[in-house]
């Protein structure tokens, strides 16, 4: 510690130090316990369960694409919208992921939006698996979507392994495909 | 172009912070001349680099340009001018922006008003405030960077969280929060300077009371504001509602409070050094917490900022900041030592420690509430939350207690108080305080909290009264004076302690507006067709119609409904629900009647073309709340100005120490 000269005396105060002590600490170890604690997250009560079956049509047309017939890998569903800014922050990382496992299946589904918007969006970003229109946001609800992004992580039995909320990266997508796999076996 | 601008701004701050902190503790160890005055310069140049780099960001809100990340993530082209210019903090890495922008005006002033004074202490004062800059420098040029460059910049962005669109008051509450919270830097620098140095002298704990004194108005303010705002745009009828962002304002409001209590004791009497200095030092502590509490994610409210990278950063500050505080202290606490000594008897002295204890008795409650849910989610994995009626149920008792301290502290004299003293300051004080609470009980108050807050808040209220024009009716008896020219005379003389006692004014209004409004208000939720009526005591509301509002970056629907009160029309309420562009969920803009009895509070749950559904709400006295913040903010500028001018005179010529045993005496 600095000592300059006028000091009158400098002998430690216990009872200062050993109080302070006890406040500062247990409060610095809760903080520390509860970084990276996402407060917002609350575990959906689908991890675990099938995953709820969708029929829906590509933005742009096309035949409808079920859950049913993806059947047999791990699939990878990312409810997102044009408007949402996090969205737009994950799609690189989604897009290089679905191109990086080719045995994984990337489904987007768009969620509360305007198909003009999103066949725009796509028309710029260009994305590497099929986006689905879910208009009266049937799949939404039964996946129960709170906002998006959200993201389900699906093994090759349909059954709901992990959900993740907010925006993904490269390394998130890659442990929780990770985990569905392992959950096939 | 101005990504790197800004960036090459934000590390000569960095680099001017940290190059003064050293000099700072260099100069303070190893006086010498050179290496002052380069440590002020360099206090200087950082804020002046703060200012720049937060001109440079407005440069680019409003020239919008998105190649700037801050700039990408908050502005849009849709927005008015005025909403550009507030996205400064509006997000995380501007906010910290902004806090560098106060924070260098701060050091810059407290260097500059004490320039030639305190050599023994500045040193070291300057040293610290710029190791604060110096880590909210770090925390814009790496953690929570602005001025990223964005490589392929889009047309236009997202704009700012809606809700800072939405209401004026939320333009000025944050440079009041932040004027209030980053001040708290100042005292902190004055206080380790306090303790590095080993002593605490008269003249060294006026600076820092001022100091003090000028960010709680702000904090005061601050907190009040971020009530009304709540109050007026979130629609649920409060203002209050211990949210840990709340009290995260309100956890150094209240040991400042206590600090400023406890410095007039150090002034007048040479005793609570080591005390204040500790008050002084957790106030900034709790500042930080507070950051972190809004910052870090970790916290659930309503209004933090999202998930960040930047928790563990301020986490690991705050720890430094703490034990750096508790070493100082330990070592250094008892060299402050006391002159006098403190009565033990019945006295104004003793009331003050009351008031103090009573204060932190309040901080450990409420920040033991705000941290709970983290306890119990560490320790058995589950997510719960402390709601309001923990702290209602302990902050009332408190809140009361100290609404009665605050009437016998000065009705009592300075020293032991003999029996008849007591007597004669503690009894006539009663008289207010039964008729003000038989006037509740008349008026239907049956709460018995509500009952003992009117019955003390009399009291409080006669006996600060009586003490802010003591010095008047002394004048006007011994003098002769009429009152006016009393009155003014008293000012000259004893302003600072008229200012304490409209501070108390202020506050007990304040507490007696809350007790008010919060039990004695009544609600209803109605669902109304087009034309249909409802009533709630006196109010009768019709639905009239509901209509769509297109603004450039939203689009409203509001119901009009016709308001009259016991059959005598009021006009038009129009409470309105509000999409924004990039926001999913609607934003409801209540309606509020404010009156000086009563306010008429209308928020919209659904709305369709020919129905709606409303929140009502008769919430009495609430105006009065905003009324008695702004005593206290006015009567704490009152008890600043003298201090100031006296400080500005002192520093053009020496002139003997100011008559300080005046003030404050009976």
């Amino acid at each position: 510690m600095i000592r300059p000269e006028p000091a009158r005396r400098s002998r430690v105060n216990p009872k200062v130090l050993v109080v302070g002590l006890v406040v500062a600490l247990p409060l610095l170890a809760v903080l520390v316990a509860n970084l990276g604690r996402d407060p917002h997250s609350v575990r959906s009560p689908l991890v675990g369960r099938p995953a709820p079956a969708f029929s829906l049509v590509p933005v742009g047309g096309g035949a409808p694409v079920a859950l049913e017939k993806v059947k047999g890998k791990p699939v990878v569903i990312n409810f997102w919208a044009t408007w949402c800014v996090p969205c737009f922050e994950e799609h690189a990382a989604l897009t290089a992921a679905a191109r990086g496992l080719p045995d994984v299946q990337f489904l987007g589904i768009v969620y509360e939006d305007e198909e003009t918007r999103t066949q725009e969006f796509l028309r710029q970003r260009p994305s590497a698996y099929p986006s689905l229109f879910d208009p009266e946001g049937k799949a939404a609800i039964a996946y129960g979507v709170f906002g998006v992004p959200e993201t389900f992580f699906i093994d090759g039995s349909g059954r709901i392994v992990d959900k993740y909320v907010g925006p993904m990266t490269r390394s998130t997508i890659a442990a929780l495909v990770a985990r569905a796999k392992e959950g096939a076996r | 172009m101005v990504p790197i601008l800004g960036r090459i701004l934000i590390l000569m701050a960095l680099l001017a912070a940290s190059a003064g902190a050293l000099l700072g503790f260099a100069t303070g160890m190893r006086p010498n001349a050179a290496g002052w005055k380069w440590a002020r310069r360099l206090a200087y140049a950082f804020a002046a680099f703060m200012v720049l780099a937060n001109l440079t960001m407005e440069y680019a809100l409003l020239t919008h340009d998105f190649s700037v990340s801050y700039v990408a993530h908050v502005g849009s082209r849709q927005v008015p001018t005025w909403v550009s210019i507030v996205s400064l903090w509006s997000s995380l890495e501007g906010s910290i922006l902004f806090w560098g922008l106060v924070m260098g005006v701060y050091v810059a002033v407290a260097t500059w008003r004490n320039a030639d004074k305190h050599p023994e202490y500045m040193p070291y004062a300057v040293g610290v405030w710029l190791a604060c800059g110096a880590f909210f420098s770090f925390l814009l040029a790496g953690p929570a960077q602005p001025f990223a460059t964005v490589p392929n910049p889009a047309m236009d962005g997202p704009g700012p969280n809606p809700l800072l669109q939405n209401h004026y008051l939320m333009v000025i509450h944050p440079p009041f929060l932040y004027s209030g919270y980053v001040g708290m830097t100042i005292p902190f620098g004055l206080a380790c300077a306090a303790l590095l140095v080993g002593r605490l002298g008269n003249d060294f704990i006026r600076p820092l009371r001022n100091f003090l004194l000028f960010s709680w108005i702000f904090l005061t303010c601050a907190i009040v504001l971020g009530g009304w705002w709540a109050y007026e745009v979130l629609g649920w009828g409060g203002y209050w509602a211990w949210d840990p962002v709340e009290n995260a304002s309100f956890l150094p409001w209240l040991t400042a409070t206590a600090a400023l209590h406890s410095a007039l004791l150090v002034e007048r009497k040479g005793v609570l050094k080591g005390w204040t200095t500790i008050l002084v030092l957790a106030t900034y502590l709790l500042t930080i917490l507070g950051t972190f509490m809004t910052r870090s994610g970790v916290f659930n409210s309503v209004h933090s900022f999202t998930q960040s990278a930047i928790g563990p950063t301020i986490l690991v500050f705050l720890a430094a900041g703490l034990l750096f505080s508790l070493v100082l202290l330990a070592l250094r606490v008892d060299s402050l030592g006391a002159e006098g000594r403190l009565e033990t008897g019945p006295s104004r002295d003793v009331m003050f420690l009351v008031q103090n204890l009573l204060f932190v008795l309040f901080t450990f409650t409420v920040l033991l509430g705000t941290v709970f849910p983290l306890v119990v989610e560490a320790v058995r994995g589950v997510q719960m939350s402390v709601g309001r009626p923990y702290f209602d149920r302990m902050s009332v008792p408190i809140g009361v207690v100290l609404l009665f301290v605050m009437g016998v502290g000065p009705a009592l004299p300075w020293g032991r108080a003999t029996g008849q003293q007591m007597r004669s300051a503690l009894l006539p004080p009663l008289l207010s305080a039964s008729l003000l609470a038989v006037a509740g009980l008349l008026l239907g108050v049956r709460n018995p909290w509500t009952l003992l807050a009117l019955f003390f808040g009399g009291f409080t209220a006669q006996v600060t009264l009586s003490e802010m024009f003591l010095p008047v009716r002394q004048r006007m008896r011994s003098h002769g004076e009429r009152f006016v020219e009393a009155f003014r005379q008293a000012q000259v003389r004893g302003r600072r302690r008229f200012g304490s006692y409209v501070v108390h004014a202020g506050a007990i209004l304040a507490i007696t507006s809350i007790a008010v409004s919060s039990t004695m208000g009544s609600s209803k939720e109605v669902q109304l067709n087009q034309g249909a009526s409802s009533t709630l005591g006196p109010y009768t509301l019709t639905f009239v119609n509901a209509e769509q509002v297109r603004e450039p970056h939203r689009v409203s629907v509001q119901a009009r409904v016709d308001v009259s009160k016991n059959g005598r029309s009021l006009g038009a309420l129009y409470p309105r629900m509000s999409h924004y562009e990039n926001q999913r969920e609607p934003i409801g803009s209540p309606a509020v009647r404010s009156s000086l009895t009563e306010d008429l509070y209308l928020s919209i749950h659904n709305i369709d073309s020919d129905s709606v559904g409303l929140l009502v709400l008769i919430n009495p006295m609430v105006s009065w709340i905003w009324i008695a913040t702004a005593i206290m903010a006015l009567g704490g500028l009152v008890a600043l100005v003298p201090s100031m001018r006296r400080m500005a005179m002192t520093a053009s010529a020496p002139v003997p120490p100011a008559p300080v045993a005046i003030e404050g005496s009976r």
